[in-house]
């Protein structure tokens, strides 16, 4: 491996990198966000990943699932988050042949914060948990960098976060319709999208209620007007 | 213990710090490329591998077996493309003969990602992986820290932009087996002409099904031609300014010379042969 | 030395020819002549009692309890040879903090006792162990709130969670009991030790599968337990004894979903009532053998 340019060696002998990310790293610049509504809950994402500069992938699938109902937006290292939520896939998956029910939304993101603030020190990982079962319907966590665990009624992450935290305030309802929630999510990826310059192509989203998982997708070519899966 | 001696690492830090460069490792600047379609998947490589501004071989092999349908395409540190490969050829292969069944190329990936992971990018090794098996035909890039895409076409390397390029351009959903293997093909020259790290030929791999056909050297637009003149030297061309004789029986006024007994092996224990 | 035997009894993980396994049988022997327990589920909550005979007048009254808490909302009551109880309700303690550890969440009363059953039945799988000379009862009262991962910071949309499945019940009270060969089962009510047979048949006699109007409530469950363990000690009369007795019920019960032991008023009420119904059961027995026919066997 090469050494960053950002790497200091202090008097004591002690090398500290500043660089959260790794040289040559594969970035998640990423704008993903979950909210709740009636029937259950969103998880939406950009498909953009980044090398430096170049766009390694630019239709990533940024929605990952943990579970039947139970889905996670990554951001940050793509491969930190990768690992994680392989490892949180795998417990579930156990916890539901052992116990003989499926995993809470609860229980996953108690999984994830484990891995999240045991290895906070090791991981770029910025995770966005959402779920949906019969007992609780449909819950989103946030899990940002140092392993905490945040119970919100919807949450944005990633770096294109930064552009949508007024938008998503002031056209944030309770309770809304799902058709009304597909449209809050599209318009505010669409404006992280169109001012994060780490985050671009097309638009997913996944649809958790009790009916199960429900997959959108927007293209760009159509201006994310036409769903086309 | 078996693995790697990181203890080097700390050293190479110290040097670093007080000015001393870096040693180099050998790192081969590639152009590398995948494409699925219609009926199985197609890989491709360059053949040149560097060490800083030196060619180091101009027809180097970047396409590893994983399984005979399973195969990688390299591209990062030589030896880490080559030793990774091997290892998890290995396991798959033990795996397949543990479980009964034909290895799969998720099963490559994972293996491949989750050991590369465990390195945490310490491992150079950045990959396409491409084969086809009971369930379809499956591309992925794997990166050096762990991360893995699943797309219809990839490239990586240094000659990843030039390549893309040629995908973005010339990609068009439901290719043929031939129309996969020219847009491979081009995609590599791509790399070959406008990547400094890339050259030489183009590696290409098709595989299907039915079976996986390996193309070495499968456009060589690099071939040396004969020299238009010879740059041999005429005898006598340097001129002889003294000249001195020295026989054999003398040598030993020069060196120490020993005679060994004639019965004596020069060096060893004679080979026995169990009957 | 008398006879040898068959030396099927010798060692755990040997069958007899007739495919028993002696060791487990001999260690039910030794809960059958340990001190009654008992255990209810009604409908809003759980009651376990136990019998503890006072083997010496120096033994200090209400300690050396029997009852254990296993996690804030479980209890296990045990018959048989105590430091095996002991060392069980320890692996019961471990195991609802393991599950704390991974899940950020109580472990059900279900869960609990399967991963018990687990552990007697490995105990009687190898030579260098002997099974378990207990039977516990293991009482919990899962919360039918939604339970928060413990560590989370703030909640979700004050008008809570969309899409709820409606009519769906969750939690409530659980009761298992857990035999030395590992078998355990779910009961209404259960009952272990030398009193069982009598306690059984006092506890088939109330309605605790339903949940209607009929059905025990948790007041009256602390008082039938009272007395059941007062009748299950009848045989036993000339042992002195003293009565433990703790309690869960759901979160907007007595206990708030806790497992606590039945406060002193009410467990002096419940021995009251349970004297009086003894004292009046057995004059009635008098009565009829008087009165009525002659019974023969």
């Amino acid at each position: 491996m090469e050494f960053g340019t950002s790497g200091v060696l202090s008097e004591d002998g002690i090398h500290v990198d500043m660089d959260r990310l790794k040289k040559g790293e594969v970035n998640l610049g990423t704008s993903i966000m979950a909210v709740t509504f009636k029937d259950g809950v969103i998880l939406g994402a950009d498909s953009r990943t980044t090398t430096g500069a170049y766009i390694a992938n630019r239709v990533t699938d940024k929605l990952t699932q943990v579970h039947d109902t139970i889905w996670c937006c990554r951001s940050g290292s793509a491969a930190d988050t990768q690992a994680v939520a392989d490892i949180v896939q795998y417990q579930l998956g156990l916890y539901h042949m052992v116990n003989g029910r499926p995993p809470t939304t609860q229980i996953a993101a108690a999984v994830f914060q484990e891995i999240a603030y045991a290895n906070k020190d090791r991981l770029t990982a910025g995770l966005i948990i959402a779920g949906w079962d019969a007992r609780h319907g449909g819950q989103v966590y946030n899990i940002p960098l140092g392993g905490s665990l945040h119970k919100q009624p919807y949450s944005i992450g990633g770096s294109g976060s930064t552009y949508i935290y007024g938008y998503c305030d002031a056209n944030w309802k309770e309770g809304m319709e799902e058709a009304e929630a597909v449209a809050f999510v599209k318009e505010a990826l669409k404006e992280a999208i169109k001012w994060d310059g780490s985050s671009g192509g097309v638009i997913r989203m996944v649809v958790l209620t009790e009916k199960g998982a429900d997959r959108h997708l927007y293209l760009p070519d159509s201006d994310y007007k036409v769903r086309h899966q | 213990m078996p693995g790697f001696d990181f203890s080097n690492y700390n050293r190479n830090a110290a040097l670093h710090a007080r000015g001393v460069p870096l040693p180099k490792a050998t790192s081969t600047g590639t152009t590398i490329v995948g494409c699925i379609y219609d009926g199985g998947v197609v890989i491709a490589a360059d053949t040149r591998a560097t060490s800083g501004p030196i060619v180091a071989d101009k027809n180097c092999e970047k396409l590893h077996f994983i399984a005979p349908n399973i195969w990688c395409a390299g591209a990062g540190t030589a030896a880490d493309t080559e030793f990774t490969t091997a290892l998890i050829s290995s396991q798959l292969e033990l795996h397949s003969l543990s479980t009964g069944r034909k290895p799969r190329v998720v099963t490559c990936m994972t293996m491949l990602k989750q050991h590369l992971f465990r390195y945490q990018g310490h491992i150079g090794a950045y990959l396409v992986v491409a084969g086809v098996d009971p369930t379809g035909t499956h591309l992925f890039t794997v990166h050096a820290h762990g991360s893995t895409d699943k797309l219809p076409y990839v490239t990586m390397g240094s000659g990843s932009l030039a390549a893309m390029s040629v995908f973005e351009t010339q990609w068009k959903p439901q290719l043929n087996k031939e129309e996969a293997m020219k847009l491979c093909s081009q995609a590599i020259e791509a790399g070959i002409w406008n990547d400094l790290g890339s050259g030489s030929n183009v590696d290409l791999a098709v595989i299907t099904p039915e079976k996986t056909t390996l193309h070495r050297g499968f456009v060589k637009p690099n071939e040396r031609t004969q020299k238009l003149k010879s740059y041999k030297f005429k005898r006598g061309t340097t001129a002889v300014l003294n000249e001195k004789v020295i026989k054999k029986e003398e040598m030993g006024n020069y060196i120490s010379v020993v005679e060994l007994a004639e019965e004596t092996p020069a060096s060893g224990d004679k080979m026995e042969v169990d009957t | 030395m008398t006879s040898i035997g068959t030396g099927y009894d010798l060692a755990n993980s040997i069958f007899s020819p007739d495919g028993r396994n002696f060791q487990v049988e001999y260690a039910m022997k030794a809960v059958e002549n340990g001190s009654t327990s008992i255990g209810i589920r009604c409908k809003d909550g759980i009651v376990l009692a136990a019998e503890k005979v006072i083997t010496s007048k120096l033994l200090k009254q209400g300690a050396n309890k029997r009852i254990a808490t296993v996690d804030r909302h479980l209890g296990i009551v045990y018959s048989g040879m105590i430091p095996d109880g002991r060392h069980f309700v320890d692996r019961a303690r471990d195991e609802a903090r393991g599950w704390r550890d991974n899940y950020k969440t109580p472990i059900s009363t279900k869960d609990l006792a399967g991963r018990m059953g687990g552990y007697m039945q490995a105990y009687t799988l190898y030579q260098s162990v002997r099974p378990f000379g207990i039977t516990a009862i293991i009482g919990g009262y899962d919360s039918e709130l939604d339970t928060p991962v413990e560590g989370e910071v703030g909640s979700g949309p004050s008008v809570g969670a969309g899409g709820k499945v409606e009519g769906k019940k969750h939690g409530g009270p659980f009761l298992y009991m857990v035999e030395p060969s590992g078998l355990y089962w779910g009961y209404y009510g259960a009952a272990t030790g030398k009193g069982r047979q009598a306690a059984k048949a006092e506890l088939e006699k109330l309605d605790l599968s339903s949940d209607g109007e009929s059905s025990l409530t948790l007041e009256q469950a602390v008082k039938e337990a009272a007395r059941i363990i007062y009748v299950a000690h009848d045989d036993n009369k000339d042992k002195e004894f003293e009565l433990e007795m703790t309690w869960i019920s759901g979160a907007d019960g007595p206990t708030k979903g806790r497992h606590q032991e039945v406060p002193e008023a009410l467990r002096k009420e419940a021995e009251k009532y349970a004297e009086r119904m003894t004292a009046k059961d057995i004059e009635e027995e008098e009565e009829t053998k008087e009165g009525g026919d002659k019974m023969e066997e």
